[in-house]
Parts: C-alpha cells; sequence; structure tokens
C-alpha cells in the first residue's frame, strides 16, 4: 500500500508548494501559543499591578496588567498590619526544615533499594507500593497527629510528608541508572556504604536531587489543606493559610481599617480590599517566582526522568 | 521468572543464611532504611488501623487518646454502611465527584496533546522556550494562590465584572451561580494542569526517532501528514498511560481545589466526596460515618487504579509504579 502511494503523494507534493501547510501550522502555532502564554501569565500580572496602583484605579477597575499610579501603602499595610511576617516565618521554617528532612529520609530508602541484589528489596519496595495505593482517609491520618501529641506544631506540617513515594521512586531510579562500576572499585578501596553513598553517588546525582527537592520544598510551600488541620493557634499559621484568610476576611479587614485608622488621609484612601487581597497574592507568588529559574532548569529534565522509567 | 524459578531450589533455610551474610556485610544499607520504615509505619500505615471506625460506633472520649478510643467503641457492623447508602447526600456528592472530574477529562484532556503539537511547530527556539515557560509557571502556584488570583480576577468587584458592568450588563457572580461553578473548576484546572502535561508530552515527541521524520519527508509527507502518521503514533503510548492514569484517578482528584474554592452556595452542585468527608467528619465529628464514605472511595479508587495499571501493563507494558 505506502509503497503503490509513493509516487502518487509526491506528484501532490509537487503541485501543492511544499511549505504551504507548514506555514499555516506554523502561524496558528505562533498565535494559539501567544494566546495561551497571555491567558497563563495575565492573572499574575493583574495581582501585582493591582497591589501597587492607587485605590481609586483599583476600584473603578481601571488596572488592567500594568500599575495605574504606583502606591506602595497597600503592602505597607499588609505588612505591618496583618500576620504577614509570622507566616512567612512560619513558611520557611517548615519549608527549609521539611525539605532537609524530606530529602535526608528520601535519599536512605533510596539507596538500599536501588542496590543491585539488596537482599529484602522486593518487600521493602512492595511495603511503599502498598502504602501508595492503600489510604487511612482524612479522620484517622488526623487521629494519628492527634495521638502522637503532634497537633499544632511544626513536626505536624512536616513529618507526615517526609517522603512522597512518587520522588523517593524517581531518585531510585536514577540511582540504578548510575554505573555501578565507579561505586565497586570504591568498595574494594574499603569504602563502607554510607562513604560509597556520600562521596560518590551523591555528587553524580545533582540533577535529579535538585529536581526532587524543588518538588519537596514547593510541597511544603503551597500545603494548605493539612496544615489547616494539623494547626490549631493562629501563631502556627503558614502563608497559605494566612492567604486564604486575607481572601476571605477582605470586607473585616477594610471595615477595621475605616474604623481604626481615621485621619490618616491619604494612606488610607489607598487600601482597598481588592487590592489587600491581590497584594497579599503577589507576596505569596514571589518566592515561586524566585526559583523559576531553578525550576526551569531542573524540572523539565526531572519530569522527563520520572516518566521514562515506569 | 528465571530468577524467581532458580531461587527456589534453594531451600529456605539456605535463604536466610544466605541473607543474613549480606546483612552482615552491608549492616549500613539496613540501618539507611529505618527513618524512612518508621515514617510508613506512623503516618501511613497506622491510620489503617483507624480504618475500623466504620465498623465500630465510634466515641472519641472512651479512651486515653483518639486511637485509644476506637478498640474501646462498640462493634456496629455495617451500620454506617447501610446510613451512609440510603443518604441522599451520599448520591449527591458520588455524582457531583464524577461529574466534575468527568468533565475535566473530557474538555481538559485533549488540550496538552495539541499544546505538544503547537509548541513543536514552532521554530524559534527562544520563543518556543518562552511560552512552554509561561503556560508551565501555573502549575508551582499552590490553590489558595489560584484562588486569590482568579478571585481578583471574577469577584464581583474584579477586573471581569467590572468590564462587564461598563458594558451594560449583569454581574456574574462566577462562585456562587450553580451553573457556573462547576465550569470555573475545569477552567482554573486547566490554567494550573495545561502546561506541566504538555511539557510531559513534549518529551515523549523528543523521544520520536528523528529518521522518521527524515523518512517521511522524503516520502513527501506534508507537516500535517507527519504529524498525523509519525508524531501521533509515536506519543500514542504516553496518551493512553495518561488517560488510564486520570481514570484510575478520578475519584481522587480536586479536594483542595474544590475545598479552596467552594462556599455554602453551591454545596450542591460541588461538594465532592472529599470535601463532605473533611466538612462533616471533622466539622460535625461524624467520624464513623465519614470513614466508612472514606473507607468506600479508598475501596473503588483501589479497584480502579489497580485495574488501569493492569490495563496499562497488558497494553503497553508499562507500569505506574
Amino acid at each position: 500500500m505506502t509503497v503503490k502511494a509513493l509516487p502518487n503523494s509526491k506528484k501532490i507534493s509537487n503541485r501543492i508548494p511544499r511549505d504551504r501547510t507548514e506555514k499555516i501550522m506554523s502561524v496558528i502555532a505562533y498565535i494559539v501559543m501567544t494566546f495561551l502564554a497571555l491567558i497563563a501569565i495575565f492573572p499574575c500580572l493583574h495581582v501585582i499591578s493591582k497591589s501597587v496602583s492607587t485605590g481609586t484605579a483599583v476600584t473603578a477597575g481601571r488596572v488592567l496588567f500594568w500599575p495605574v499610579g504606583v502606591q506602595l501603602d497597600t503592602i505597607k499595610y499588609v505588612f505591618t498590619k496583618t500576620d504577614f511576617f509570622s507566616a512567612l516565618k512560619n513558611s520557611l521554617i517548615v519549608t527549609v526544615a521539611g525539605t532537609a528532612i524530606s530529602m535526608f529520609t528520601t535519599i536512605t530508602t533510596a539507596y538500599p533499594l536501588s542496590k543491585q541484589g539488596f537482599k529484602g528489596h522486593r518487600f521493602i519496595t512492595l511495603l511503599y507500593v502498598i502504602s501508595m495505593v492503600f489510604y487511612g482517609g482524612i479522620v484517622p491520618c488526623y487521629m494519628v497527629v492527634v495521638t502522637m501529641g503532634i497537633l499544632d506544631t511544626y513536626w505536624a506540617c512536616i513529618l507526615p510528608f517526609a517522603i512522597v513515594q512518587f520522588n523517593m521512586f524517581i531518585v531510585k531510579n536514577y540511582f540504578e541508572g548510575l554505573p555501578s562500576e565507579v561505586e565497586e572499585s570504591a568498595a574494594i578501596d574499603g569504602a563502607n556504604d554510607v562513604r560509597t553513598l556520600i562521596s560518590i553517588v551523591l555528587p553524580m546525582s545533582v540533577p535529579v536531587l535538585a529536581t526532587v527537592a524543588l518538588l519537596y520544598a514547593i510541597n511544603y510551600w503551597n500545603n494548605y489543606f493539612h496544615v489547616m488541620m494539623y494547626t490549631t493557634s493562629s501563631s502556627m499559621r503558614t502563608m497559605q493559610l494566612y492567604l486564604y484568610d486575607i481572601i476571605n476576611n477582605s470586607q473585616a479587614f477594610a471595615e477595621n481599617l475605616s474604623n481604626g485608622a481615621k485621619g490618616v488621609g491619604n494612606y488610607l484612601e489607598n487600601i482597598t480590599t481588592e487590592g489587600m487581597v491581590a497584594a497579599a497574592v503577589s507576596l505569596s507568588i514571589i518566592p515561586i517566582i524566585a526559583a523559576y529559574p531553578f525550576i526551569q532548569r531542573y524540572m523539565v529534565h526531572g519530569i522527563t526522568v520520572g516518566s521514562v522509567k515506569g | 521468572m528465571d530468577g524467581i524459578g532458580k531461587k527456589k531450589h534453594i531451600g529456605l533455610g539456605k535463604r536466610i543464611h544466605l541473607f543474613f551474610v549480606y546483612v552482615k556485610r552491608h549492616p549500613l544499607l539496613y540501618l539507611m532504611l529505618i527513618p524512612g520504615l518508621i515514617f510508613l509505619f506512623l503516618y501511613k500505615f497506622w491510620p489503617l488501623y483507624g480504618l475500623q471506625m466504620a465498623f465500630r460506633d465510634y466515641n472519641i472520649f472512651l479512651g486515653a487518646n483518639p486511637l485509644d478510643a476506637i478498640a474501646k467503641s462498640r462493634w456496629v457492623g455495617f451500620r454506617w454502611f447501610e446510613k451512609l447508602f440510603s443518604s441522599s447526600d451520599f448520591t449527591k456528592v458520588l455524582r457531583n465527584t464524577l461529574i466534575i472530574n468527568g468533565m475535566k477529562i473530557a474538555v481538559l484532556f485533549p488540550l496538552p496533546i495539541i499544546c505538544s503539537f503547537l509548541l513543536n511547530e514552532i521554530q524559534n527556539r527562544r520563543y518556543r522556550k518562552f511560552t512552554q515557560t509561561a503556560i508551565y509557571v501555573p502549575y508551582f502556584f499552590s490553590w489558595v494562590m489560584i484562588f486569590g488570583m482568579f478571585y481578583s480576577l471574577l469577584g464581583n468587584y474584579g477586573i471581569i465584572n467590572s468590564a462587564i458592568v461598563k458594558l451594560g450588563g449583569e454581574r456574574v457572580r462566577f462562585f456562587t451561580d450553580l451553573g457556573i461553578f462547576r465550569w470555573l473548576l475545569v477552567f482554573t484546572e486547566g490554567w494550573r494542569e495545561v502546561g506541566y502535561n504538555t511539557v510531559i508530552y513534549m518529551a515523549a515527541i523528543t523521544g520520536i526517532d528523528i529518521t522518521l521524520y527524515e523518512a517521511a519527508k522524503v516520502d513527501g509527507a506534508n507537516k500535517w501528514q507527519q504529524l498525523w502518521h509519525v508524531t501521533v503514533p509515536g506519543i500514542l503510548p504516553t496518551i493512553v498511560l495518561m488517560l488510564i492514569l486520570k481514570v484510575g484517578y478520578i475519584l481522587n482528584t480536586g479536594f483542595e481545589q474544590v475545598l479552596v474554592f467552594y462556599n455554602p452556595a453551591v454545596y450542591d452542585v460541588a461538594d465532592i466526596i472529599q470535601t463532605y468527608v473533611y466538612r462533616i467528619g471533622m466539622g460535625r465529628m461524624e467520624y464513623s460515618l465519614t470513614t466508612a464514605l472514606g473507607l468506600f472511595n479508598s475501596i473503588v479508587a483501589f479497584v480502579l487504579i489497580i485495574g488501569a495499571n493492569t490495563v496499562s501493563r497488558k497494553t503497553l507494558h508499562r507500569s505506574i509504579w
């Protein structure tokens, strides 16, 4: 069939200029992808612009994706009159400590499992697979946290998420792909398993470790539901909880403002509920935007690593 | 298969002996596993013990701690399940879960595939990288941040409603309108996930042998024919795998998104299984009833996921884990 069709299709391609469909597709591609890129970026630009635009411009709905008349009163208000820094501190502690703990447990689990001939490999792997499939549920998980006495502590925001099984398997697969000769020669030189791991395996695995560390960090930074469940006092609130409160209580904030801060004049004019929400959102997305070059560098690679080996 | 067959010939005693020889030679490897195993038993397996609540009349005040109280509560058999299956709430949340996640699959599943094709047609490398980066950013935002952004755009005094009013229309209540709310969930899900999934398909396209395209060009295939006869067959396994995963996880996705976005006005169309478990279980302390619902959810999800994995392994020779 294909052999017979060959001369025929050549004729067609001679009649139609070869690059015509190519041109059409290319034009469509540029238009559609530009449009989608704008849709993706627009909400971010909008909230950032809103947070620094004047109060009147915000209320009148004149702010699109560029600030209208710059002011920093709203951000100053968010910094000084809300729990922003307390939430930021909590989020940073949870993210930094959590990522460190997660990387430690992930590496120490992945390394033995990646070793060729490791006895008990099948059983341990099975335990992790089982834990991926069977989920105790929201209520039982909460009861475990309460029973352990870690409710309302940083531990409750970290320990239940110490290992994401999927991440652990990414690292394990990567370790398995490393050439075993180097490790063997180290073993002959008398290095024990921990030494081999630290001085040989880890330096060879920087890209995948960076990817997984990033995945963990984002997981901790973005964790909303579990932190809400496992913490009770307002001093333990992280950025996500703080942000959610701001969005839902922005009306109350505005009332407080107009009751308490009469006569501040210009300062007050610029602070609107809309602007407050925008400022809080903008401030919370900044760390992610700041981490973006890093994400861009390692993440695409990381996804590929994860999806190539099943 | 051969390895297993061979092992069977070695006696059990010999195997245990070999195991201990290995442990003696590599004690550190086994020590390393301990932190992970402690985590696994405390936070993954211990909660499974709590599932008994579904079969008991759980009273949190019976024991020294919430888990101790489980063993002291009375067995009631399938009472909670009977109560659950006869309640109208159950049918409502199950239906909402299937409708919302079904809409997401139907509308959003093809988009990243199309995007990856289009992205591939952009010849300018820097511009391609820029658009890919741009659509990929939202994946790293939490649902709360996304809620904040879309509240800013679509809220009653957001920019969209301001524009609608200026043009002489009525304000659209995106967050409380029963007809619109599910589409809001679909749209924001797409806004967050399409870029990420596009990258996955892009990776699959990169894996296609370039000589296939050259051969197609020699045969006189135009871009459209190349796409249809080389690219599509090349990434078909990835497409099927992604679809299987989406269907397998249909009961388990979307929880945090709905939890953040919804409000009492839209409970009727947006309350899914897990939000219901959280709201009724934690809020009204209906621990046993909601554990029963959670268990039902887990069992169905388990069957779906195992089924999906089996299909994937049989047809594509690829396993999810």
